[in-house]
């Protein structure tokens, strides 16, 4: 059994999110002149991995074979190769529904966002060996920057702005944000933060449903957006 | 597994031959149709995590004659050269060889080794054979 190597923390350059989400656009923008139609959700990741990017995916037993018990999901760059753990396989496991679609934007956002500065770099050009370890091994309790960068993308990809702004609108009937504090609180940890997180996840599964993400990365997502706030700005008029 | 590319040479192999093995046949055809990984497990009655296996070539036996033949029929593809280049032998020509268990084999031994060419004259004539003594 081959032990994949972790990359080390920092080996990328800093991307300002601005730059990540256009690189996610490019994206989006590249399957809907590929279809000839707009991009509607949820964003069918899967058809963009094998059907434009190319790239070959597989479902397999990643913590047997990279020796990694938290081991999600994994990128080849010189065999153009994904593969995704089988616990994630949301056939059998359908509470990883969410995990699954992200898990794959993830790594197309490796493959977007690093492949490029990992080809320019001399000592990484192992990572393109055939049948040589995967260049990034996502594992759900390691996130060091490349990691933080590539669930960036993976949620703007998977969560448009203006596709998330469209359906808000189209649940609650405004573009008015919704108050935290204003939304009930059924389960108490004793913590107001988890308390809250758990309001708004229960709140927003509706768009989670939609997008086809977990409640958690909706919820984070809305928060950024600013439709989930701590308090409203009052209106001029 | 078993490899019977040699035994059916008259079927086109174009697209078997360029392909190690009937996972890569199998994700290649499914890929080339459009059809993800998850969407093509569904309209083949099949767990994702399963047809991944098959096309990976990581399972102990290959998928059954009547799953092969549903893959084939959803691809378009030829059904008896899938089966035989998963490994397997369909019900069908399990029947053929039972009905007839010492002319079936006898048969089948004295066309190995034939041409193409000459493997199809032989079923044209088996075809006319058939014809006439239908006529009788």
């Amino acid at each position: 059994m081959a032990r994949a190597r972790t990359v080390s923390k920092d080996k990328v350059p800093f991307l300002p999110d601005e730059r990540i989400e256009d690189e996610a656009k490019l994206l989006l923008d590249e399957w809907a002149e590929k279809q000839s139609d707009p991009i509607t959700v949820p964003v069918p990741i899967e058809d963009i991995i094998e059907l434009h990017l190319g790239l070959e995916f597989s479902i397999s037993d990643l913590k047997t074979e990279l020796g990694h018990s938290d081991v999600l999901g994994a990128i080849w760059f010189g065999d153009r190769r994904i593969k995704v753990d089988e616990s994630l396989d949301f056939n059998q496991y359908p509470r990883m529904r969410g995990r699954y679609f992200f898990t794959l934007a993830h790594e197309v956002g490796h493959w977007r966002l690093h492949r490029q500065h990992l080809a320019e770099d001399p000592n990484a050009l192992r990572l393109f060996d055939k049948d040589g370890e995967p260049a990034f091994v996502c594992r759900s309790t390691e996130k060091p920057r490349e990691e933080w960068q590539a669930d960036t993308f993976a949620s703007l990809v998977l969560m448009p702005k203006q596709l998330v702004r469209d359906a808000w609108c189209d649940w609650r009937g405004t573009d008015d944000p919704v108050r935290i504090g204003d939304l009930p609180v059924c389960d108490f940890h004793g913590k107001i933060e988890a308390d809250q997180n758990m309001a708004m996840e229960r709140f927003c599964k509706p768009m989670a449903e939609r997008f086809e993400v977990s409640a958690q990365a909706m919820r984070i997502r809305l928060q950024k957006l600013g439709l989930m706030v701590e308090e409203i700005e009052p209106k001029l008029f | 597994m078993v490899n019977s590319r040699l035994s059916i040479p008259w079927l086109d192999l174009n697209m078997a031959k360029s392909h190690h093995t009937f996972g890569d046949l199998l994700r290649a055809t499914r890929v080339a149709k459009g059809y993800s990984l998850r969407k093509f497990a569904q309209m083949a009655d099949m767990s994702p995590t399963y047809l991944s296996q098959v096309e990976q070539g990581k399972i102990e036996r290959p998928p059954t004659a009547d799953r092969v033949q549903k893959m084939a029929e959803l691809l378009g593809q030829n059904v008896d050269e899938w089966i035989a280049l998963a490994g397997r032998v369909s019900k069908e020509m399990e029947q053929i060889l039972h009905s007839n268990p010492e002319g079936m084999p006898a048969l089948l031994r004295a066309a190995k080794g034939l041409t193409a060419a000459q493997l199809k004259q032989l079923v044209e004539e088996a075809e006319r054979k058939k014809e006439s003594g239908g006529k009788r």
